[in-house]
């Protein structure tokens, strides 16, 4: 391990992955979640939690932006829907093929667009999102039940735990949740974290250290959506049902706003910018239907205050804090 | 022969910016290039790299043809290369600037196990840190360096890749004359001592004429002048055009 002997002041780094309590803290705070909001609301969050994740990991800690990742999240969905309703696939299968559709997507996409840079990527990836969406629109109708959706898919249990419930299929996706967290943060700790993060920083410089730079873009893409592929795959679970607007750009945009309203590059920021959206959302609609008019200036708001994302902003003035009092 | 290029070209459009240039580095050398703006002394450089294809001619590290390698394929047989304006990861500390560069031949594609568990990778860049004096400033973000310690940094980064070839463009580029000499300093250390290659390109004469075993000359892209530093500033085609 490395001595800190040499050090003189310590300054935090504000993209550094947090302690293991704090994962472990997160954890545990989620088990107590229906307690504060209702568990349909609380297990959305998780959903979309798990999304986040890899979403951060690809914009927040490899700085490439995505406008397409619907596609995966959507196509999670459906694998998973078409293997519960048509192969009568038990929920840990469904949820692999979810994955595992998601993952070779990606590979394709990854493979056609991975060489496009900064809004170029942004804008390949959500042609191909969109060409998905329109897909299943139209001539794949047949299959994935066109605007209506992926209907019909039975009633699930795992462990002989009925996930029609609220209450197991909560603590079903929390623990997948907690896992997620735990790995994501071994990732950001290892040697492949280090270097997406060098490529966020410097791509040049990365490269003239003998990366190659395109390759690690395109394994993080791949990952990200190993992460949407299990996010879209549990809405299916959850909703069971896959409507037809998981694959539509919006979801994407959604993803997109969630994470910079977290913080990204932070590891709490996804978890964070889900929560407050999705509670939001939930909140203002009951009140009034134009929600989006009101969610949409809370957001102005909150990024006019919060710069750097909600999670980002409060690192940013805690490391601030740290060394005013180191200073001192 | 280390590293040599053969008849070396770079057209850029109608702009002969290298033209048949050939240039030789011997094992455990210092060679320097200089010569006035727009001689094409970095072009050649990001030749040498990998970071530009040349138009013709071709480039040999021990007799293997690198000339169609990239920039990192370049990097990864030992020839690196550092920036003019630095180009470091500014939002991680300085030991983690290191650190990732360490990790390049041992370890990059590793999703599980912890980067700070890699001994042999973390002791390869504390010693870094001790060579380029940075021990002190280790967990600082690399953008609360100053001017010169960033510097200091850019050449970290190379060395802890373990080049075989070091190929430093103006490393005292904006340094204070102390800065400047200290620099000087350490790159004549990390070939005396560390036996490294090592190729230059500096505007500051003291420094090159100082540190340098040999010197290449270079103006509108092609060679003027090449020898030992006596030899070079006594040309008199050299003294014209570029020593004044």
């Amino acid at each position: 391990m490395v001595d800190d002997r040499t050090s003189t002041i310590k300054l935090p780094n504000l993209h550094s992955p947090p302690k293991p309590v704090i994962v472990y803290g997160t954890f545990i705070v989620l088990l107590f979640l229906p307690l504060i909001i209702s568990t349909p609301l609380a297990t959305e969050i998780l959903i979309w939690t798990i999304f986040g994740l890899g979403f951060n990991l690809l914009l927040g800690y490899t700085g490439v932006l995505s406008f397409g990742h619907a596609a995966y999240f959507g196509l999670g969905a459906y694998a998973a829907g078409l293997a519960f309703r048509y192969l009568d696939a038990s929920v840990p299968v469904g949820i692999i093929m979810g994955i595992l559709a998601a993952m070779l997507l990606a590979c394709i996409i990854g493979a056609l667009a991975i060489r496009s840079k900064g809004v170029y990527f942004a804008m390949i990836s959500l042609a191909f999102g969109q060409m998905l969406y329109f897909l299943a629109l139209s001539p794949l109708k047949g299959i994935t039940g066109g605007e209506d959706g992926l209907t019909r898919i039975p009633s699930l249990d795992f462990l002989s735990f009925s996930l029609g419930k609220p209450l197991p299929l909560y603590y079903f996706v929390c623990i997948i949740t907690g896992i997620m967290l735990f790995v994501t943060w071994r990732i950001l700790q290892s040697p492949f974290g280090k270097l997406l993060q060098a490529f966020r920083e410097n791509e040049e410089r990365a490269k003239a250290c003998g990366y190659n730079t395109t390759l690690v873009k395109y394994c993080s893409l791949v990952i990200s959506a190993f992460y949407a592929g299990l996010a879209g795959a549990l809405n299916t679970v959850y909703l069971s049902y896959v409507p037809l607007s998981t694959l539509f750009w919006l979801t994407s945009g959604t993803m997109v706003m969630m994470t910079i309203l977290g913080g990204k590059g932070t590891f709490l920021g996804p978890l964070l910018g889900v929560g407050v959206f999705l509670f939001l959302q939930n909140t203002i609609s009951l009140f009034t239907p134009r929600w989006e008019l009101f969610v949409g200036a809370i957001f102005v708001v909150i990024i006019l205050v919060f710069p750097g994302g909600i999670m980002g902003t409060l690192t940013e003035k805690f490391a601030a804090f740290r060394m005013r009092r180191q200073g001192e | 022969m280390l590293l040599r290029t053969e008849k070396i070209c770079k057209y850029f459009g109608g702009l002969k910016a290298v033209d048949d240039v050939d240039f030789v580095l011997k094992k455990g050398q210092l060679k320097s290039i200089i010569g006035p703006n727009g001689a094409g002394k970095t072009t050649l450089f990001n030749l040498i790299a990998g970071a530009y294809l040349p138009t013709k001619g071709k480039v040999f590290l021990k007799d293997k043809d690198i000339s169609r390698f990239t920039l990192n394929k370049v990097s990864r047989l030992g020839v690196v290369k550092t920036y003019q304006i630095n180009h470091i990861f500014p939002n991680l500390t300085v030991f983690e600037n290191i650190r990732i560069a360490a990790q390049v031949r041992k370890t990059s594609f590793n999703i599980w196990r912890q980067a700070a568990s890699y001994r042999e990778i973390n002791e390869l860049a504390e010693e870094i840190l001790l060579q380029v004096e940075l021990a002190e400033k280790r967990n600082q973000p690399a953008s609360t360096l100053s001017h010169g310690e960033r510097r200091y940094l850019e050449i970290g980064i190379a060395l802890a890749t373990q080049p075989e070839v070091l190929l430093l463009d103006e490393p005292t580029a904006g340094m204070s004359c102390a800065e400047t000499n200290q620099c000087a300093d350490m790159i004549k250390n990390l070939n005396r001592n560390l036996g490294l290659s090592i190729v230059l390109v500096e505007h500051d004469m003291s420094v090159v004429m100082s540190i340098s075993e040999e010197i290449l000359v270079m103006n509108e892209g092609r060679t003027l002048a090449e020898g030992t530093p006596r030899e070079v500033s006594d040309n008199e085609e050299v003294q014209r055009v570029y020593l004044g």
